[in-house]
Formats: structure tokens, C-alpha cells, sequence
């Protein structure tokens, strides 16, 4: 105890005294117990330590039989009774090093040069689709680009600090603003990469608000440098840089910039034979030579088709494959080399898309036998017509489409509503308003990607009369004369319709082919969107995929089948995917419905990596590193000290040596 | 309830104090009886033989007739057969003494530190009952003594009467009963005065550790001088060469009291037990060039296999 009281002492004095001195000189700061209680604990448990060992000096009694036989290997030991002395005198002091060791460790001693600030690492770890780019040592640019923030963990300093965010479409943080390497190795193993295109613009502007007010501020951008800059205002960014003294940093991953890309996949039925599909494929080589490529169709995962092309250097190549029929549920286009090597960027080298569903659609048709329109709807076998007359008034039950020939009923039809000729009448509800009529209209302009006007021809058409209507705000005119529309599209109390606006048979046009394939699209046009058909749907897009609206929620099943549920809004599940492949759409009541995704971002398949990275006017350089020295946390090493000499002692006491 | 728990149920630790010669042990010793009948049966049968010829009835060997020789014993059939005169002999019996020689010093005493075997001297007691046994089952004459030195030099003995006849084997029981273990080992003293005190010769086993800090020879040759046929059982407990020590200690030697300070290592250990080990082949050396007849008994070995073991080395019983 007397020991202890003297440390005591001795520490208070040290304190008072020399406090500053010793800080100097040894450039230490005690932030965990302080020194003097650190040197009251050495004292009182070291004492506590040279007790025990006198005790345990007091050596066991113990009986032998006949001491005569252990006299004769005695001698020998004689000689080494010196060394057995230091071997108690070298175990006490091992045994006061741990205790001294254990004491600072709780005075959490730190270096001065770890408290001063050290830097600010926001580390943003590009996760988009051409990070999956194979032309990187460990396998893939993303592989690598964990490695290389392993690297940089590695190279900080005692002081520095670091947060790691995974940059796709959206900034995510994967860690906090830490020192810890153990920290940020288990959020290093939270980060995926994704089939979309990284957003520079959302991981700056995580960078500058973690960065804000803190020393040294630097952004790492590891990855390709693959960044749309254009969807952003780099002027900006680069001037809060500046002012902020926020240093831009790059570590440059990819080497390659060979590969060819599916960019655009689409199926759709055939209007007058829903039986056979048309399939377009687009192949995209961005690289600097030609490819040979092998592209194979897969219907419902069979394969329906397989052909060679070539793919020049920054060509667009598209392909439509005809009449495919016996296909019902799903399409997949797959691309490989002919040459059996893959390229770079394999997740551009499959598309996926959903078959539209075939079913008979139930048609209302209030006319008063325009044999035209009977004649156009014959055409097409999986519509269920119900004919009525103007007189008779709108059918009666749920119909996927309302055919309005010269006639409006006095309430709106509770579905799409083609209206033909829709003159006005008394107590009518009007989808448009009439104005008056246009004496020999002409199509003088037509939207030809509308999908109302596909494989028609309506330039050389002849009207008699069309009604003079106005489009409400919201309102697509798909065909006009210079005088009004004679084409409307549009969407009433939730409810789209198209509107003709004159009688047919005040015209050629139902002499043409283009008329029944008019009627056809329109009722198509209905049908699909009343079904949601989506051929396919795009990686960092928000998707609404129709589920009816009696559902709340949905469960979304991914391609690495990962289930997610997520909420209905309005009859539609939200979703935002970053993936592409095929999911599932389960719902509560047991209906399960494929759809298809396919990577969004067209550039992502330029996979050559940028040769410098740039916001605006600011460069980015290459990382700084951390000044050299031992991490901040001494008592770490210290405990680990402690444990090294309880190991030497362990070791030496069951070989014998310190006993 | 132990075994309920994987925990193995610790061996039952024998004590000195525990019956020496119950039922059991009993009932093994008539077992060794028969065992050594028949072991030695056509060579010994039940008596021990003097190497006189006499006035037995076994038949020994012929000799050619001469004057003087008793009529009698000649044999006429071979005359008829060979024309030869030949005289039959017939082994003379007489009852054989056997001495069993306990070293009852304070080392015999040791508590041993393997629980699940016996000390020393109860080994050694079980040894001197069952041989003491199987000599009565021959109708030889058994004499039990137990040597030690008591604390101021002088020598003591507890002491059994030469006897003859199985029944009273349970004389033997009580007398080893009483025996503590106690004192020095002196074996030259104690068999110097044993030697003079017994002038009829016969067969005597000494059963000791020989742990005689004056040496182990003169006290063989004591006996070998007074023309005993002298047997040395060398009664080791094995744990003894190998002792669980590690680290510093203080030895005591149980009987002289001298201390040393000891740091034990495996290292030394190592040496402990070749010096041990050195120490019993210089006994067995010693008894083999001088003829007498040694065997090594641990203390882990069943006494009854340790007498059979004696039995079958030979020589104790003809």
C-alpha cells in the first residue's frame, strides 16, 4: 500500500510539475483516465503484483521417498542457479509490464499529432451498370474498386476519418463518418453493384453536406468516370469545390473499352394476327473495332431464332425478326462473340421483354349498321362485339372498349371510348367541344410514332366534312388538317378515348387499308393500356407496374431472387429497379404476373474509361494519403502488448521455462 | 449421476487403513494355492523337499549296493532284469523355513499420488500374506518379521513366530495388520540381527523399496552370508519416477528430513526417472551377479498377479 500512496504522490507532483514538459517532449495526451490516476492504478496494482511474487517464492513442501535420487541430478543444476534467479527476476518485471501496459491502456493515451484535425474522406464508390466491367484484376472494375477503398483505409492517417457511399442512381451512404476500418470494412460489404448509371450529381451533393464545416475536405470518386455530366450543372458543383476548399479526388478503375450492347429490345403482337409477334433488337458496338456477334431469341425460354451480324464500330444495328409465333410469355434477346470470348460489360449482352397478353376483347358498338365498321371489326378474331343501336343506347355490363359511331350518350361510357363522328346533341356528354365543321379537311399533319397512326397511310385520304372541335388542355391532336384536329386522343373523368372527326363514310378512308387498321390500333392501343402492358420496363426508373386497385401492397420478386413488397398507389406498385432480368409480381390474392427490365442507361455501355475526371473547371487528382504513424487509439497496441506478453508467459510457463 | 453428466466417476482411492485381507482377498489366496500346485506340480507337489536322501517314501535314484547297505531297500526286479544289485533312495522330507521380510520404514509408507493404488507397504503386506499363504499351503514353516529404525538409531521389529498349517494363516493377517509404516530404513542393521537370530536356514524374500541411504548390497549380502536363500522383491510405486511436480518446491525426504530446493522442470523430470530407472537396474545388476533372485513389482500390478509373477519367475518354490 505504501507503494501505491508513493506512486500517488509521485503522479500528483508529475501533473502539477512537469505536465506540460512530458506532453511536450513525449507529445502525448492522456484522454481516458488521467496520468495521475493512471500512475495511482500502476502503483497500487504493481504492488499488489510484487506481493503476490514474494509469495509465491515461499516455495511447497513436498515429500520425496528417498532424496538420495534427486541429489544425483541436483549437481548438475547447480550451475544454473544463476540463471534461475534472473528467470524470477525477469518474470516479475514481465509481470509489472503487463500491469504497466493494462494502466496506460486505460488512460487511452493519444499522440498530439492524432488529436490535430486530419482529413475528411467522403468516398463514393461508383456501383453503375459498367462498373461490372470485367477488365480488372479481381474480376470486375466493381471488385476492384472495393480493393482500392481497402487501399485507402489502409493509407489513413491517425487523425482522418472516412465515410463510403455507393454511387448509382442515388448517393447511399454505407457507412458513418468513421475511423474505424472494421466499421467501414462491413459497410464495404453492403455495396452491390446495379444496372443503372451512376448520378454524380446526388453523390456530390452527399459529399459537400457531410463535408460541410469539416477539416480537410476531400470527395474520392472511385471508378470509371463513366458520369453523365450533362444531367447536372458542374459550374455550380465546381464552385462550391472551390469555396468550400473541398479537394476532388479520382481513382481511376477499367482499362477496356471493347464491348457491344443490346440498347434496345421491344416485342409486340401483330394488330390483324395476334398469334405471331414482331421482335425488334438494336445491337450498339461503342467500341473502336467492328464485332462479330452471335444474337439468339428466346421465346417462354426456348429458343426461336439465331443470327450472325456484324457490328461496326459505333454502329446502331437494328433487326426486326418477323412473324415469331408460339411464343405467349416472354422474350430474352442473348448476345455473345463468335468468337466464344465475352466482352467486357456482360450485362448489356441479354434484353428481356414481356409478351403482350392474348385475349378476346369485349367491344360495345353503338352504330346504326355502318357496314364499314362491322366490316373492319370482322377482321379481327379475338374481338367480342356487341352491336347495338343509337336508339337502344350504350350495352349494358363491363366492355374493355366503347365504339361510339355518330352518336354521344348523354353520361360518358365507363371504359376507353372510340368516338367516331362525335356530333353534337342535345343533353350529349361531349368529349370535345364542336365548334363548327371543316369543309374538305386534309391530314395535313400526323404524329407518325403515335401508336393510333402504325403501318397507315392517311396523307392522300378524302373527307367530305369534319367537325371543328377544340382539344382541352392535356388533349394529343395525332392528325389535323391546318384547319382542326381530326384526331384526338385523349383522357376524360380517368377514362382515355379517340376521337374521328368526321363520319367514315363522308370519306375514302374506309375504303382504305388504313382504316380498319386505324380501328384496330385504337381498340389495341385501349386494351394494352387497360392491361398495363409494359414490353419492358428501364433500370433507374421509377416503375408503376398495374396491379388493379383493390391491392395495397405487392411483392416484387428480382432476378437474384430477393422478394421486396412494396405499396399500390392508385391500382399501381411502385418500384424503383436497378436491376435488369425478369421479376415477379405477386399479389395477395395469389395472381402471379412476370415483367421485364432492361438496363436504362444506354451509355453505360460505353464502357472505356474516361481519361480524367472533371467538375466544370475542377480536376480531379489523384487521392492524398494520410500522414504516417500509429492510429490515434494507443491503448489499442497497448492491450495488445499486454496480450502478447500474457502469450510469451503462458507459453514459457507450460514449457517450463519461467517456473 | 456422474455418468449422467460425461463426467467420469474418479477412481476409489485405497487406503491403509481400508481391510487388508477381506473375503476377496481370502478367497484369492487359495486360489494362488492351487495355482502354484499346479504349476509346480511333478516338480514340488504339496511339501518342499530337503536335498537329503532318506527315509521318505518318494523314490529317488538308484546306487550301486555296498556292503552294509539295508536289505530292504534293494531292488530285485532290476536285479531279476540286469543281474545288477541296486539300491533304491528315497527323498528324505523335512519342513522348509521361510522368512517373509517386510520393510515397514517410513518410505514404504508413502501416500501414493495416483489414487487408484495401493502404498507401498500395503502392497508390500499383500504380497507377504499371499506368499506367507501359499509357503503354509506347502506345510513349510513361515516366519513374518516387519524392519524398520525407530527415531533414536534403535532397530524395530514386529515379529511373527515361525508357524506351520494353513489355518493359521489368519495369525499372519493380525500380525501384518498391526505393522505401521514408521521410522528409517536401516535393512544392514535389521537383517544383521534377523540373520543372527534365525540359525536355521531356509528360504528368506525381502520385501522392501531399498531406499537405504546407506546402500542396498551390505544388506543383501547380510543375508547371503548367513547362507539364506535370499529372494528380493523390489517394491516400486511408478508415479515415484515421474512425480506430478512442476516449479519451484521445497523436497523433504520423508524419513531423513534433509530438504532440498528443487525447480522442477520437464527436463529434470526426464532425468528424475532415469535416475530412477538407473538405481533399480543396479539392484537387479547386483542380484544377478550375486545370485539372488530379484523381481520388480509396481504397485499398480494386482498383488495376486505380482505373486504369480513370482511364482513363474521360478526359483522361490522348487
Amino acid at each position: 500500500m505504501a507503494l501505491a500512496q508513493l506512486a500517488t504522490t509521485f503522479a500528483t507532483a508529475l501533473e502539477a510539475t512537469v505536465a506540460t514538459p512530458f506532453a511536450t517532449t513525449f507529445a502525448l495526451s492522456f484522454t481516458g483516465l488521467s496520468l495521475g490516476q493512471v500512475l495511482s492504478v500502476l502503483g497500487g496494482v504493481g504492488a499488489g503484483v510484487v506481493i503476490l511474487y514474494l509469495l509465491k517464492l515461499r516455495r511447497r513442501r513436498v515429500e520425496v521417498p528417498f532424496v538420495k535420487l534427486w541429489e544425483e541430478i541436483l549437481a548438475e543444476k547447480q550451475t544454473t542457479r544463476l540463471f534461475s534467479q534472473l528467470k524470477r527476476w525477469l518474470s516479475l518485471l514481465v509481470a509489472l509490464a503487463l500491469v504497466a501496459a493494462l494502466s496506460f491502456a486505460l488512460g487511452d493515451p493519444r499522440p498530439d499529432a492524432a488529436t490535430r484535425d486530419g482529413r475528411t474522406l467522403v468516398v463514393l464508390v461508383d456501383a453503375s451498370a459498367s462498373m461490372i466491367a470485367t477488365d480488372a484484376p479481381r474480376g470486375s472494375r466493381f471488385a476492384e474498386a472495393i480493393e482500392k477503398v481497402r487501399q485507402l483505409v489502409a493509407e489513413l492517417g491517425p487523425a482522418d476519418r472516412m465515410l463510403v457511399a455507393q454511387l448509382d442512381d442515388t448517393a447511399t451512404p454505407v457507412t458513418p463518418l468513421t475511423d474505424e476500418p472494421r466499421v467501414i470494412e462491413d459497410g464495404l460489404a453492403q455495396l452491390e453493384p446495379t444496372h443503372v448509371a451512376a448520378n454524380l450529381r446526388a453523390g456530390l451533393r452527399l459529399a459537400l453536406d457531410v463535408l460541410r464545416g469539416q477539416p480537410q475536405p476531400e470527395v474520392v470518386v472511385v471508378g470509371d468516370g463513366g458520369f453523365d455530366a450533362s444531367r447536372f450543372s458542374p459550374e455550380t458543383f465546381a464552385t462550391t469545390l472551390r469555396e468550400r476548399g473541398v479537394r476532388l479526388s479520382w481513382v481511376k478503375l477499367g482499362e477496356s473499352g471493347d464491348n457491344v450492347a443490346l440498347s434496345a429490345f421491344a416485342v409486340r403482337r401483330y394488330p390483324l394476327d395476334k398469334s405471331q409477334n414482331e421482335v425488334l433488337v438494336e445491337l450498339y458496338n461503342p467500341s473502336e473495332a467492328d464485332a462479330a456477334v452471335e444474337l439468339e431469341l428466346l421465346g417462354d425460354d426456348r429458343s426461336v431464332d439465331v443470327q450472325r451480324l456484324t457490328v461496326r464500330a459505333g454502329e446502331r444495328l437494328r433487326r426486326f425478326f418477323q412473324n415469331v409465333s408460339g411464343v405467349d410469355r416472354t422474350m430474352e434477346a442473348r448476345l455473345r462473340r463468335v468468337d466464344g470470348q465475352r466482352d467486357v460489360l456482360p450485362a448489356d449482352d441479354a434484353a428481356f421483354a414481356r409478351v403482350p397478353e392474348r385475349r378476346r376483347a369485349r367491344i360495345c358498338v353503338v352504330s346504326d349498321a355502318n357496314l364499314y365498321l362491322q366490316a373492319a371489326l370482322l377482321l379481327d378474331e379475338y374481338l367480342d362485339v356487341t352491336e347495338v343501336t343509337t336508339a337502344q343506347g350504350l350495352c349494358e355490363g363491363d366492355y374493355d372498349v366503347y365504339v361510339l359511331d355518330n352518336w354521344v350518350p348523354p353520361s360518358a361510357p365507363p371504359g376507353p371510348t372510340l368516338y367516331l363522328n362525335p356530333a353534337p346533341r342535345e343533353g350529349a356528354a361531349m368529349p370535345l367541344a364542336v365548334t363548327g365543321t371543316i369543309e374538305r379537311p386534309y391530314f395535313d399533319t400526323q404524329d407518325r410514332r403515335h401508336p393510333l397512326l402504325q403501318f397507315t397511310a392517311m396523307r392522300d385520304v378524302n373527307v367530305g366534312r369534319a367537325l371543328l372541335v377544340r382539344p382541352e388542355p392535356g388533349d394529343r391532336v395525332v392528325a389535323a388538317d391546318s384547319r382542326g384536329p381530326l384526331l384526338v386522343s385523349g383522357s376524360r373523368n380517368n377514362q382515355p378515348f379517340v376521337a374521328l372527326t368526321f363520319d367514315v363514310r363522308e370519306s375514302d378512308l374506309a375504303l382504305r387499308v388504313a382504316w380498319p387498321l386505324l380501328l384496330l390500333n385504337a381498340i389495341d392501343l385501349f386494351v394494352q393500356e387497360r392491361a398495363g402492358y409494359v414490353s419492358s420496363y428501364s433500370t433507374g426508373d421509377t416503375w408503376r407496374v398495374p396491379v388493379g386497385a383493390e391491392h395495397r401492397e405487392a411483392v416484387i420478386v428480382d432476378p437474384r431472387g430477393q422478394e421486396r413488397t412494396v405499396s399500390v398507389e392508385q391500382g399501381r406498385a411502385v418500384y424503383a429497379g436497378r436491376l435488369a432480368g425478369f421479376y415477379e409480381l405477386q399479389l395477395p390474392d395469389g395472381t402471379r404476373e412476370v415483367f421485364a427490365a432492361n438496363l436504362g442507361a444506354g451509355e453505360e455501355s460505353r464502357v472505356l474509361p474516361a481519361d480524367a475526371l472533371a467538375v466544370g473547371e475542377v480536376e480531379a487528382g489523384a487521392p492524398t494519403r494520410g500522414e504516417l504513424g500509429v492510429r490515434r487509439e494507443l491503448w489499442l497496441y497497448l492491450v495488445l502488448f499486454a496480450l502478447a506478453i500474457l502469450a510469451v508467459e503462458w507459453w514459457t510457463y507450460h514449457r517450463r521455462i519461467t517456473v | 449421476m456422474l455418468g449422467l453428466f460425461g463426467k467420469k466417476r474418479a477412481p476409489r482411492a485405497v487406503s491403509d487403513d481400508e481391510e487388508l485381507f477381506d473375503e476377496a482377498f481370502q478367497r484369492k489366496l487359495e486360489y494362488l494355492a492351487i495355482v502354484a500346485r499346479r504349476v509346480y506340480a511333478g516338480r514340488m507337489r504339496a511339501e518342499r523337499r530337503s536335498k537329503k536322501t532318506g527315509a521318505g517314501i518318494e523314490f529317488a535314484d538308484h546306487r550301486e549296493y555296498v556292503p552294509g547297505d539295508d536289505f530292504r531297500y534293494l531292488d530285485w526286479n532290476v536285479y531279476q532284469r540286469t543281474g545288477r544289485l541296486l539300491v533304491r533312495l528315497f527323498e528324505e522330507e523335512e519342513d522348509l523355513a521361510v522368512y517373509v521380510l517386510l520393510d515397514a520404514s517410513a518410505s514404504m509408507g508413502m501416500t501414493p499420488t495416483d489414487a487408484s493404488t495401493p502404498s507401498k507397504l500395503r502392497f508390500g503386506k499383500q504380497l507377504a500374506a499371499g506368499l506367507g499363504y501359499v509357503a503354509l499351503a506347502g506345510l513349510d514353516r513361515v516366519s513374518v518379521l516387519a524392519l524398520r529404525q525407530g527415531d533414536e538409531g534403535r532397530r524395530v521389529e514386529d515379529r511373527l513366530a515361525p508357524t506351520r498349517g494353513k489355518n493359521r494363516v489368519f495369525r499372519i493377517f493380525e500380525m501384518l495388520r498391526g505393522v505401521r509404516a514408521e521410522g528409517r530404513t536401516n535393512l544392514v542393521s535389521s537383517l544383521r540381527a534377523f540373520a543372527a537370530q534365525n540359525k536355521r536356514r531356509g528360504v528368506a524374500i525381502l520385501i522392501s523399496d531399498l531406499y537405504d541411504p546407506s546402500g542396498f548390497e551390505d544388506a543383501i549380502n547380510q543375508l547371503r552370508f548367513a547362507k539364506f536363500e535370499t529372494y528380493v522383491l523390489h517394491v516400486i510405486d511408478p508415479n515415484e519416477a515421474r512425480p506430478p511436480l512442476h516449479g519451484d518446491v521445497r523436497i523433504v525426504d520423508r524419513e531423513t528430513g534433509e530438504s532440498r530446493d528443487v525447480t522442477v522442470t520437464p527436463k529434470l523430470l526426464t532425468k528424475l526417472a532415469a535416475a530412477h530407472e538407473a538405481y533399480r537396474h543396479r539392484i537387479e545388476t547386483f542380484c544377478g551377479e550375486k545370485q539372488v533372485a530379484y523381481h520388480a513389482l509396481t504397485t499398480d500390478t494386482p498383488f495376486d498377479e505380482a505373486i504369480l509373477q513370482v511364482l513363474r519367475g521360478g526359483g522361490l518354490v522348487r
